[in-house]
């Protein structure tokens, strides 16, 4: 099982920076607001439609291929959300900061569902899955837990008796998580909560039995995480088939919307003929 | 594990979309294009209709009133001009020379519209602006007297297809005023007529490199001096450059001459006049070359100048007019003195010594006319002849010289006395003709004559003719013959 990172997020916000700097950069140079019907506008209007596009059908043709098994599937939800990220931040400068008519409500309904995929992303990363992204069965998580266990019952069996009174305590002070949608959606602050009281407990201990609890730190990380997702995968379940629920038609719309946006561009004002 | 489900495409996401071109669908039956307006139409009226409304707001959302389809052959400009054709009647218009260069021009590059109500059609950003096109550049207008670089609205006000000609005037006029107003007097306020901005007719005008260069006295000429009244370009191009356009009025020649000043005078000035007075009727020769020409033509009047010598010389004419008016009979240009009198052609002919004779011996005090021609009038009678002959001097003399005299008049006493031809009066009279004398001549000694006489007994013997009235000595009874 993987546990996911943030490589994609801090990708997407250095190519928003980047984009940003040359959007500003335009600004200054052209002494105003790039309007979106100029070259300049246009193009980043153009740039950002395709990378939602891409951002729309790649992950999904990629999920349902069985024949075209290219790459994994984290790294097409990685480049998912990196498109999804950078293309409606073009299409929002492409706006040039005027919401009117369809063209507002395209931008309206991009501005949803990049919100939506942050939501998504959230309940997606609360089901665990393989390296391949693929879903893990409770029963697979019910033995890596009790793998985990075992791993900590070694650790603390090996400490001496304060300090092993000391681990006990702090795994004891951190808590267990609940089996609610609540712990799904709360499991930010959970874990917030979870890293502040190890680091209180940690800073009034020895060095020696601080060391001992960094190396605990990460099995009743994996042992709460993998706990939290099997208390909580019914429900976040339950939440990734409304989140697609929802998700789905407003990408939906939103693409019709832009189509007809776009061909409505190109019937009144083709490059302003 | 399970196998991915999710797709791009749902049943409930169909029958969204499905209702949602729907309601676009509705929207635009019901509303035209206005689900595609991206901003509201501006509303501000102008000043008269135009297409039949006052603001792009009246034409309801009529898209196409404006916008073409990208089959269309023409353009959103063209649809622009329809109803805006009077902004690019006038060829030289600011409209006029953006739609001239609408092959990278349109109107949407400096207008704009859909940016609200009251928003501005017009876009700031006239950099591109090809102001040369409009027939005046900007290259001389690119700081004010400030340093500062122009904006549109300094010479435009707010509207910037149009040019308040007063704006140029007090601008230029808070840089010199007496310059500018003695300029618009000269040529009018229409500044565009002759400056293109370009300052082929300001500051970088060089009129050396015209066909009229200014040089001499014409270089500190007021330019409104020469082009009077002038407006425009082709009004300065098309100034006479004859001189007596100009100096026609103050042509002290009275055209007599004509109207090429620049035959005989340079733009150096009046004075140094070159005239060639060999072309002319009266030539100048001798002192005549350097007698100032005032002095012959009074008033500076040349033509029609008398060519008599007594029109210039009667006032000082040492012969009162007494030899009429052509002096040239006696004198020549090179001097009065010199004069070459022809005498013969007066009634008293100058012959024999009389030709070498100085004028003013006999014409005193310069008067010649009424010389009075008797010899007397200049030669006095000598005391030898003791007034025996008056007046009659040329009875014996001639002109070539007194001497000798030729005596023809009656003589009692043979000249020719001893038969000499070598008598002459003073042979006899050697003092006076009122007496005269033998002793001369023979050996009349005194002495003898006395003593011979007395021998005869002839006691008055002292006038010897008395008794040899021809000059023998057997006149008087004597022996004759031994009276040496």
């Amino acid at each position: 099982m993987r546990t996911r990172g943030n490589r994609e997020l801090w990708l997407a916000f250095t190519a928003i920076v980047m984009i940003s700097l040359l959007y500003g950069f335009m600004v200054t140079t052209l002494g105003g607001i790039p309007p979106a019907r100029e070259f300049f506008g246009h193009s980043i209007g153009v740039i950002g439609f395709v990378l939602m596009l891409m951002t729309e059908t790649l992950y999904s043709i990629r999920k349902r291929s069985r024949a075209a098994r290219w790459g994994r599937m984290s790294s097409w939800l990685d480049f998912h959300i990196f498109t999804g990220l950078v293309g409606p931040y073009l299409v929002l400068l492409h706006s040039s900061w005027k919401f009117n008519g369809l063209a507002g409500i395209v931008m309206l309904l991009t501005v949803i569902i990049v919100i939506s995929g942050f939501v998504g992303r959230y309940i997606y990363t609360a089901v665990p899955r393989s390296i391949d992204g693929v879903e893990v069965d409770s029963d697979v998580l019910i033995h890596q837990i009790s793998h985990v266990e075992n791993e900590l019952e070694g650790l603390l069996a090996g400490s001496p008796a304060k300090t092993k009174a000391v681990l006990q305590r702090t795994i004891a002070s951190v808590g267990d998580e609940k089996d609610s949608v609540s712990t799904l959606f709360g499991r930010t602050f959970s874990d917030l909560r979870f890293r502040i009281e190890w680091q209180r407990v940690k800073s009034q201990v020895s060095p020696a039995v601080s060391m001992q609890l960094d190396r605990l730190k990460v099995l009743v990380q994996r042992k709460r995480t993998m706990e939290r997702q099997l208390s909580s995968l019914a429900a976040a379940r339950r939440m990734m088939a409304l989140w697609h629920t929802i998700h789905i038609p407003i990408g939906m719309v939103l693409f019709t919307a832009a189509f007809i946006h776009i061909v409505a561009a190109v019937y009144y004002a083709t490059l302003l003929r | 594990m399970k196998a991915p489900r999710s797709g791009c495409i749902s049943t409930s996401g169909v029958i969204i979309t499905l209702i949602a071109l729907l309601i676009i669908g509705a929207i635009g039956a019901a509303r035209g294009g206005v689900l595609f307006n991206p901003g509201a139409l501006n509303s501000q009226a102008g000043t008269q209709p135009v297409g039949g409304v006052v603001s792009h707001a009246e034409t309801g959302g009529r898209c196409s009133a404006c916008h073409t389809a990208v089959w269309q052959r023409d353009k959103m400009s063209d649809r622009c001009l329809i109803c805006h054709q009077a902004l690019v009647n006038d060829p030289q218009g600011f409209h006029k020379v953006m739609v001239a260069q609408s092959w990278s021009w349109d109107c949407h590059n400096c207008h704009t519209e859909h940016n609200g109500a009251q928003a501005s059609l017009t876009i700031s950003d006239l950099s591109r602006f090809p102001h040369d096109a409009s027939g005046y550049s900007l290259i001389a207008h690119q700081k004010n007297p400030a340093g500062v670089g122009f904006t549109c609205s300094d010479c435009h006000g707010s509207q910037i297809g149009e040019l308040d000609i007063a704006i140029c005037i007090e601008c230029h006029q808070r840089i010199n005023r007496l310059y500018m107003d003695d300029h618009l007097v000269a040529f009018g306020r229409e500044c565009l007529a002759c400056h293109d901005g370009l300052d082929t007719y300001g500051k970088g005008f060089d009129h050396n490199q015209q066909a009229f260069p200014l040089q001499g006295e014409h270089a500190s000429v007021i330019c409104s001096q020469c082009h009077v009244g002038a407006r425009k370009i082709i009004d300065l191009q098309n100034t006479a450059v004859a001189c007596s356009a100009c100096h026609g009025n103050d042509d002290p020649h009275q055209a007599r001459f004509g109207q090429d000043c620049g035959q005989c005078h340079t733009p150096g000035g009046w004075e140094e006049a070159a005239f060639d007075h060999s072309l002319a009727d009266f030539q100048l020769t001798g002192t005549h070359q350097s007698v100032a020409c005032d002095s012959c033509h009074l008033n500076a009047v040349f033509q029609g100048t008398p060519q008599d010598c007594n029109s210039c010389h009667m006032a000082d004419d040492d012969h009162q007019g007494r030899f009429g008016q052509d002096c040239a009979q006696c004198h020549s240009p090179d001097g009065w003195e010199g004069a070459a009198f022809d005498h013969s052609l007066a009634t008293f002919q100058l012959t024999g010594a009389h030709q070498t004779t100085a004028c003013d011996s006999c014409h005193l005090n310069g008067i010649f006319q009424g010389t009075p021609q008797e010899c007397s009038a200049c030669h006095a009678d000598t005391a030898f002849h003791q007034g025996l002959f008056g007046n009659t001097c040329a009875e014996c003399h001639n002109t070539n010289s007194w001497l000798p005299a030729l005596f023809e008049l009656s003589h009692t006493f043979p000249i020719n006395h001893g038969e000499s031809e070598l008598n002459t009066c003073r042979t006899c009279h050697p003092d006076s003709l009122a007496v005269y004398t033998c002793y001369t001549c023979h050996e009349h000694s005194p002495d003898r004559i006395e003593s011979k006489h007395r021998e005869e007994g002839i006691s008055s013997f002292q006038d010897c003719t008395l008794c040899h009235p021809t000059g023998h000595e057997e006149e008087g009874g004597g022996r004759g013959g031994d009276d040496d």
